[in-house]
């Protein structure tokens, strides 16, 4: 064990703040002797060769990659503005006068519409989830570090946020506020931070009392120095995994509130902003509905693929729980006894 | 000679795992006599507790599986049934106890609850004759004020009261033989050595035979009438207490005996270590499997896995350095062919 | 049991007391606060200043906040701003719509999901659970109110099997069966949401609870596999599954903003969401308050659950569920 540690605590103090040794499993292990020569893979190569794995994930991927392209060069896939309004060319059918995908009620291409929207939803999604992690995360660390007071004050915090109907309290600031996206961003931000703020802050109870930190602390490292250098590493794997999905999570809220008319406002262009319209003229044109829906499902899909795939490659069970399917099969083949 | 109740013969088991079959346990052979203590001896990762989960057939819960061997119990191989079949053996003829109490009892049922159960169940007793035996099995087991205990959950009772629950309910049924995996090392020291006395008393009360699964060998020379030495998922030796104490023969049961504290062989005051860790399963070194970590390997362990050979009529070891005397009836093929 | 019970108030009452807090300090903080938006523009400032001081407007906020908490207290929620109605008249009819339509959802989807979720647990990969993982992920993923304009897409205007919106025909109201004809398509989406969660937690609870060391002993008894699953496993798993039940029972007069506007559905989230655009600050503050009352109630009757069917949580000890 001491010599575990003492690899720990180089490693520790060699790295920077990178989070490539997140993970001390395998130096733990008492069964696999540390002494190799060869550099085992760090915790991310492990992670990525476990994700890259999974089919799910890596299709998540992919289509993930494919939105943030296609919002990124928008305006070089399309020559139409999205705002641009036309009644000479109102509701077209697709193809019809270049309009890959027609145009709506009026006569905006949906096409251009689509891929404009496709870079408000990422910016929120991914903007609300690195806000509410950096909020979760602070408020988490505080109370779980020094517990006492700070914990009680913070756990109330979370209590009282998770008390209050959070679409109710978005729709609520952005009645009062104004609907702007950097409100929309702020308020989802504010409703969405409590699942990582226990999360770290559980991570801290538990490795609190671990001896790296005792031995930290002994040594004289600061409060603050020992929460982030050896505390946070334990506990950003989780945190990705949360934060990939509370992306998602954005994303819907988002086109919900856009959908609401509280979100964003025309000319500005939103999946959820176009399936409002999309309602109105569902007798006219009920293709309209598809496009910008499906577009939030493959988003939504794609991204919690990813989490869910970074999750699988980090949980051990997970992995003894997926080879079940593969034990029937060998039991069927090689087991003495029949069940 | 005293009637064979139980009788393992060179069973394997494993488990599917990401790098395919591992076998967990090697060709185990092991005979339970009636009224016997047999001690199963072992680091842990050994297969000690594998191989008491396949003898109970409890290893297809587990995610593993028997691959190959027999278990016979009054002349059936438990190897082969049916779960329907061995759910009526398990808990009437054999019964098994767990290391760790506090998390082997349920928590939302009460104790007498738990205990009527194993007689609702293969004595068909209805559930007030069944709270009553259970009370009878609380006063048994040594729990004072049984009926005021037999109401309460498990989280209100202490770990040795409940690994004390943990027996009674194994012995509600009369069990022929009893398995205890590791019954005491959950608990604190002096309460240890209340649950082996316990143990020993209800043996003699009852009559059963017990196969007891420990990596003390203290616990082992207290409790057994045989030893049989468990290493890397295999049975490195075996024969009567006396025999295993007075003459261990396996390097490796040398060294469990000279890490005994207190032990004669011991060297004062400094404890013996045997040097290295043992293999994880599905990684065993060529050749013996032990010889790795083996003060006197030669160059013959590094080639071949030793058969057993016979010390004497009633103690085997698997080591090379016995190659003079005569390999088990069993071996003799094999080492002739070598 | 007292100790923790009244323990467990008191801190509902600190955190209904912070909710309150909340959303008077938000409303507070709009620009130009309440005075601003309450009142019309264009008021001479001397008749602007009376109607201020006619509403309490003038009086500092504290003092502002106690009258208005003691009013709550009452059961008076305020008026509106545009017809001066009683909000709380117009509050409870919209609660019981709304319990309406989401107590059949929950119902629906807990039938369901409860039992397909064991039957998994026991049968992990095979095709009934890739099945429901495939619809948990959908339910994840679906945007609720896009998954509603298509049922209504082709189930309404298409098939004309279900009406398109309301709670009921023009001149059916109170009628049942009609009732039941609006509720199927909101209640399918509303449903699917639920479904994916419950189905994995009651999955997810299960497979913790086979591996506990009490199965394995109770197989070592010689129980049935099948008592095993619904007799020693449920009886644990369903600990959690109430806890997260009884903390989603406030979902019932919340949850359903988006499919409500959706449906037009006359109840709490339409018109939170009409009220919001009309700015009728009263309004708001009542619903947010209502519904984060009754999510406190919600968490502390599951806490109370908890203790109930968990013999584990001792008297006076601190129970798990918010922490």
């Amino acid at each position: 064990m001491s010599a575990d540690k003492s690899q720990l605590h180089t490693s520790h103090a060699t790295e920077p703040l990178g989070l490539s040794n997140t993970i001390p499993m395998p130096s733990l292990d008492p069964q696999t002797p540390i002494t190799d020569s060869k550099r085992p893979p760090g915790p991310w190569q492990i992670l990525w060769k476990k994700f890259s794995h999974n089919p799910y994930a890596m299709i998540g991927l992919v289509v993930l990659l494919f939105f943030v392209v296609v919002g990124l060069l928008a305006p070089f896939i399309t020559k139409y503005d999205p705002a641009a309004i036309d009644l000479m060319f109102a509701n077209l059918q697709p193809g019809a006068g270049g309009h890959l995908l027609g145009t709506d009620e009026l006569g905006r291409d949906i096409l251009s519409r689509l891929l404009f929207s496709t870079r408000i939803s990422l910016l929120i999604g991914f903007s609300v989830a690195l806000s509410s992690v950096a909020i979760g995360t602070v408020i988490g660390a505080v109370s779980g570090y020094f517990g006492g007071w700070a914990d009680t004050i913070s756990m109330r915090i979370v209590d009282v946020m998770n008390s209050v109907p959070t679409l109710f309290l978005n729709i609520l600031v952005l009645a009062i506020f104004g609907s702007q996206i950097k409100y929309m961003i702020l308020i989802l931000a504010l409703t969405s931070w409590m699942s990582i703020a226990r999360l770290v802050r559980g991570t801290f109870l538990q490795l609190r009392e671990m001896q790296y930190v005792e031995a930290a602390r002994a040594i004289g490292v600061s409060s603050w120095g020992i929460i982030f250098r050896h505390l946070l590493r334990n506990a950003s794997f989780p945190i990705i995994v949360n934060a990939t999905l509370m992306v998602g999570g954005a994303i819907l809220s988002e086109s919900a509130l856009s959908y609401l008319g509280l979100g964003i406002q025309a000319p500005a262009t939103s999946w959820g902003l176009m399936l409002s319209n999309a309602q109105e003229f569902m007798l006219v044109d009920p293709k309209q509905a598809l496009y910008p829906g499906l577009c939030i499902l493959l988003v939504v899909l794609a991204v919690n693929f990813i989490g869910d795939g970074i999750r699988d490659a980090l949980d051990p069970r997970q992995q003894a729980t997926k080879s079940r399917r593969r034990l029937d099969q060998w039991r069927k083949n090689y087991s003495k006894s029949e069940n | 000679m005293a009637e064979k109740l139980l009788e393992v013969r060179k069973l394997t088991a494993g488990f599917v795992t990401e790098k395919g079959l591992v076998r967990a346990t090697d060709q185990i052979s092991i005979s339970v006599d009636k009224g016997q203590t047999v001690c199963l001896v072992g680091e842990s990762g050994s297969g000690k507790s594998v191989t008491s989960l396949a003898i109970m057939r409890l290893i297809d819960y587990a995610g593993g599986m028997i691959l190959e061997g027999n278990i016979n119990f009054h002349g059936q191989d438990l190897a082969t049934k049916k779960q329907e079949e061995m759910r009526h053996i398990r808990g009437n003829q054999i019964a098994m106890i767990f290391q760790d109490p506090m998390t082997s009892l349920n928590p939302v049922f009460t104790i007498g609850e738990q205990i009527a159960e194993s007689l609702q169940l293969h004595q068909n007793k209805s559930g007030k004759e069944a709270m009553k035996i259970a009370i009878e099995l609380l006063k048994l087991v040594g729990i004072p004020a049984p009926e005021i205990r037999a109401k309460q959950y498990p989280h209100e009772l202490s770990g040795g009261m409940c690994q004390r629950v943990v027996i009674a309910i194994a012995l509600a049924c009369n069990p022929e033989l009893l398995i205890a995996d590791e019954p005491t090392t959950a608990l604190d020291v002096t309460v240890q050595a209340q649950i082996l006395d316990l143990l020993r008393k209800l043996q003699a009360e009852l009559g059963m035979s017990i196969l007891l699964i420990t990596h003390d060998m203290g616990v082992a020379a207290e409790m057994a009438d045989r030893i049989a030495v468990m290493y890397a998922g295999a049975i490195v030796e075996e024969g009567t207490v006396e025999e295993i104490f007075n003459h261990p023969s396996h390097p490796y049961t040398n060294g469990l005996m000279l890490s005994i504290p207190g032990f004669e062989g011991g060297r004062g005051g400094e404890l013996y270590t045997i040097r290295g860790t043992i293999p994880p399963i599905g990684q065993l070194p060529a050749g013996c499997r032990f010889h790795p970590r083996c003060p006197q390997a030669m160059e013959v362990c590094r080639q071949q896995e030793p058969p057993n050979f016979m010390v004497s009529d009633d103690h085997r070891t698997a080591c090379w350095l016995f190659k003079d005397h005569p390999a088990e009836a069993d071996d003799r093929d094999e080492v002739r062919r070598a | 049991m007292t100790e923790y019970l009244i323990r467990r108030v008191l801190q509902s009452v600190l955190v209904i007391f912070l909710i309150t807090v909340l959303t008077f300090l938000l409303i507070h903080a709009a620009p130009g606060g309440p005075t601003q938006v309450m009142l019309s523009p264009g008021l001479s400032p001397e008749i602007f200043k009376q109607q201020a001081k006619n509403l309490g407007l003038d009086q500092p906020i504290p003092v502002q906040y106690v009258r208005w908490i003691g009013d709550m207290v009452q059961g008076d929620l305020g008026y509106t701003f545009k017809n001066h109605l009683a909000v709380s008249g117009l509050l409870w009819p919209r609660i019981g719509n709304t319990f309406i339509l989401m107590g059949a959802a929950w119902l629906v989807s807990l039938l369901i999901a409860i039992p397909w979720g064991i039957y998994n647990s026991t049968k992990v990969y095979g095709l009934s659970d890739q099945t429901a993982s495939f619809i948990s992920y959908l339910g994840f993923a679906l945007p609720t109110f896009w998954f509603g304009i298509l049922l209504q897409q082709w189930f309404s205007l298409k098939l004309n099997w279900f009406p398109l919106s309301d709670m009921y025909s023009r001149g059916h109201e109170g009628d049942i069966g009609d009732l039941f004809m609006h509720l199927v398509l909101p209640v399918t989406v509303l449903s699917l949401g639920f479904l994916a969660s419950y189905m994995k937690y009651a999955r997810a609870s299960m497979l913790e609870v086979l591996d506990q060391d009490y199965i394995r002993t109770a197989r070592a008894k010689g129980v049935k596999e099948r008592k095993v699953v619904f007799h020693h496993a449920l009886r644990n798993a369903l600990i959690p599954i109430i806890t997260i039940l009884g903390l989603d029972l406030p979902i019932l007069v919340a949850g359903a903003a988006l499919t409500e506007n959706v449906f037009n559905w006359p109840g709490m989230g339409r018109w939170f969401v009409e009220m919001a655009s009309a700015r009728e600050y009263s309004v708001l503050m009542a619903v947010t308050i209502v519904t984060a009352v009754m999510v406190v109630i919600g968490n502390l009757l599951a806490d109370i659950l908890y203790a109930v069917v968990d013999p584990r949580v001792k008297l006076g000890k601190q129970g798990g569920g918010t922490a």
